[in-house]
């Protein structure tokens, strides 16, 4: 039985090595590309600035504005690399086996399906989190070596506090067991695929929607027009009766925020997971 | 060892809370080392019988009983080949059954496995999706016999293959069993295609189990009867299908006593009796295995 451990996991990287590569030619092309925008761009940009400096009309700071944009793209990319993770494993990671019925010759070769599906999991859910973990720390790398260049893109923007944190693997493991449950409840390649998407696109944006609730803002009132830090993330503000007011999140609030919804991204991750192993307990003996 | 390989009493499996039962009051016993034919037209509930024997469904209602254990404690000593030979088409030949023995490791027979390869001549490195349906019933017969089974469920076998192949997958197949007592359950809607392998019987008929038990058993407890239509009374004896032509009646009966002397009777061949049974859904099941002996060990 133990041994049968062995040849599982090895059984489970065979079938989906084609879908590991991918993975591993994307963390290694995001990487590479902020390694090149920060080691080759970003030190020509700022030679273009300090000349810049010595004119009055500059119009190479559109290079600028381009560091920056591109930056801000590469972020959202790894922001949403969960929404892949969602359709793989709806798709080609459980909801084709269960289509095709090779989930059913597994289950003869003498492995159960509570074992399977613990292969199907684990695995991906390590590459999973290496892959994110990857790539939070060279966007994370990226980000404050070229902060000065970024004029554009702010630390509170939805996608960009994703990518700068454990966000980015939390919502790349729960989009494998969405996916998982998706697949198993309805059995089907491209049924599953879509509801897994759209289960984690609508979960991200009910987070992005309400993550500014998720830690207690910082409100200020005063008689005069209020000026915020630098680097606030601006809640709401106005006039009333009392005066002017600010509700704002100070950028040393990232981390509590980003904790707490890691929490319910995990705790939502747990969930599913535990469903998917109550579905398929019922529908294999 | 249990000297019963499969064992059901009321057993049955409805498909949703308001679908209709595809398997229902299955009662019947096989035993080891048995050649049994699973017969009945599509949609007679085969599948589902092959696929709760195989730990892959839970049963609605009943008990079945596989190799003296749970179909889910037995799973590592039996061998399953779907009605539509699944297989990882991305794997080739060779991977699938690397597959096997990965996942098989304390019984998987490489020297089997992949000596029902060979017979087809397949190249170990082609891919899956590349085969024809033929070829793939090999591998899956190859994965199934590789992790050396004790009890071998095959739904539809041979249905994807040539006359040839179907002859020499079927020796390999009977080799098999005579080798290692291995316990065979092939089902199909041919009766003709099992008639000469197979040593016992299930029938299946719109999810219900018409007739279990070895074949010759079966065929002596019924008889071809025919006589005058007005002269001849069958009503002590059930009559599992009778029809009368012109002032001729023709009767396949179970006799329960001494039968008129002025009958001409024979024995039916077992697609008589087999059709006789589907077309007469009325008539009562007959199970004429061993008497049941739960619990005994061999």
């Amino acid at each position: 039985m133990s041994a049968a451990l062995q040849g599982l996991p090895r059984t489970v990287l065979r079938l989906h090595r084609t879908a590991l590569l991918v993975w591993a030619a994307v963390v290694a092309g995001l990487t590479g590309w902020l390694v090149y925008l920060n080691e080759v761009t970003a030190a020509a940009t700022r030679r273009a600035e300090r000349a810049c400096a010595h004119t009055d009309v500059c119009i190479d700071s559109f290079d600028r504005f381009d560091y920056g944009t591109t930056v801000g793209w590469i972020g959202t990319l790894i922001c949403y690399t969960f929404l892949a993770v969602a359709a793989f494993a709806g798709g080609a990671l459980v909801g084709r086996e269960l289509e095709s019925g090779t989930a059913r010759l597994a289950w003869t070769q003498g492995v159960t399906p509570v074992r399977w599906l613990t292969a199907k999991l684990a695995l991906p859910a390590v590459a999973v989190a290496a892959g994110g973990l990857t790539l939070v720390l060279a966007f994370r790398w990226g980000w404050s070596a070229g902060e000065d260049l970024i004029p554009v893109t702010h630390w509170y923007q939805s996608d960009i506090i994703v990518a700068r944190g454990p966000l980015t693997v939390a919502y790349g493991l729960c989009a494998l067991a969405v996916g998982a449950l998706a697949a198993l409840l309805l059995r089907r390649t491209l049924a599953a695929l879509g509801a897994a998407f759209a289960a984690m696109w609508l979960l991200n944006f009910l987070l992005t929607r309400y993550r500014a609730d998720l830690w207690p803002a910082i409100t200020r009132t005063s008689g005069r027009s209020i000026e915020l830090p630098d680097n606030a993330w601006r809640v709401n503000s106005g006039r009333n009766a009392d005066g002017y007011f600010a509700v704002y999140h100070p950028a040393s609030h990232f981390w509590p925020l980003q904790w707490v919804e890691t929490g319910i991204v995990l705790a939502a991750a747990a969930l599913t997971t535990a469903a998917a192993y109550a579905v398929l307990r019922r529908r294999a003996a | 060892m249990s000297d019963t390989a499969l064992e059901a009493t009321g057993l049955g499996k409805r498909f949703g809370r308001r679908g209709g039962w595809a398997l229902r009051d299955a009662a019947f016993r096989l035993p080891a080392g048995r050649v049994c034919a699973l017969v009945g037209p599509n949609g007679a509930g085969k599948s589902t019988l092959l696929a709760l024997a195989a730990g892959l469904l839970p049963p609605t209602e009943g008990r079945l009983t596989v190799l003296g254990g749970t179909p889910a404690g037995a799973r590592a000593r039996v061998g399953f080949v779907a009605q539509d030979k699944p297989l990882y088409p991305q794997l080739t030949v060779a991977e699938t059954l690397r597959m096997g023995a990965d996942l098989n490791p304390e019984r998987w027979d490489a020297a089997t496995a992949e000596q029902v390869v060979a017979g087809g001549d397949l190249d170990p490195r082609s891919r899956i999706r590349s085969l024809s349906g033929g070829q793939r019933t090999r591998v899956a017969l190859a994965l199934a016999l590789g992790k050396r089974p004790e009890l071998l469920l095959l739904d539809e076998p041979m249905a994807d293959l040539d006359p040839l192949a179907r002859h020499e997958l079927m020796g390999t197949l009977m080799a098999e069993a005579a080798q290692y007592g291995t316990t065979i359950v092939m089902s199909s809607h041919v009766v003709a295609e099992l008639e000469d392998s197979c040593d016992h019987l299930l029938l299946a008929g719109s999810g219900r189990i018409r007739l279990a038990g070895e074949i010759d058993d079966l065929l002596a407890a019924h008889l071809r009867v025919s006589g005058a239509a007005e002269s001849t009374d069958l009503s002590a004896h059930t009559v599992v299908e009778s029809r009368v032509t012109g002032r001729q009646l023709t009767a396949l009966i179970r006799p329960a006593g001494p039968l008129p002397g002025d009958l001409r009777t024979s024995v039916p061949s077992l697609e008589e009796l087999v059709l006789a049974h589907l077309r007469n859904p009325g008539a009562p099941a007959l199970s004429a295995a061993p008497a049941v002996t739960q619990g005994s060990a061999a």
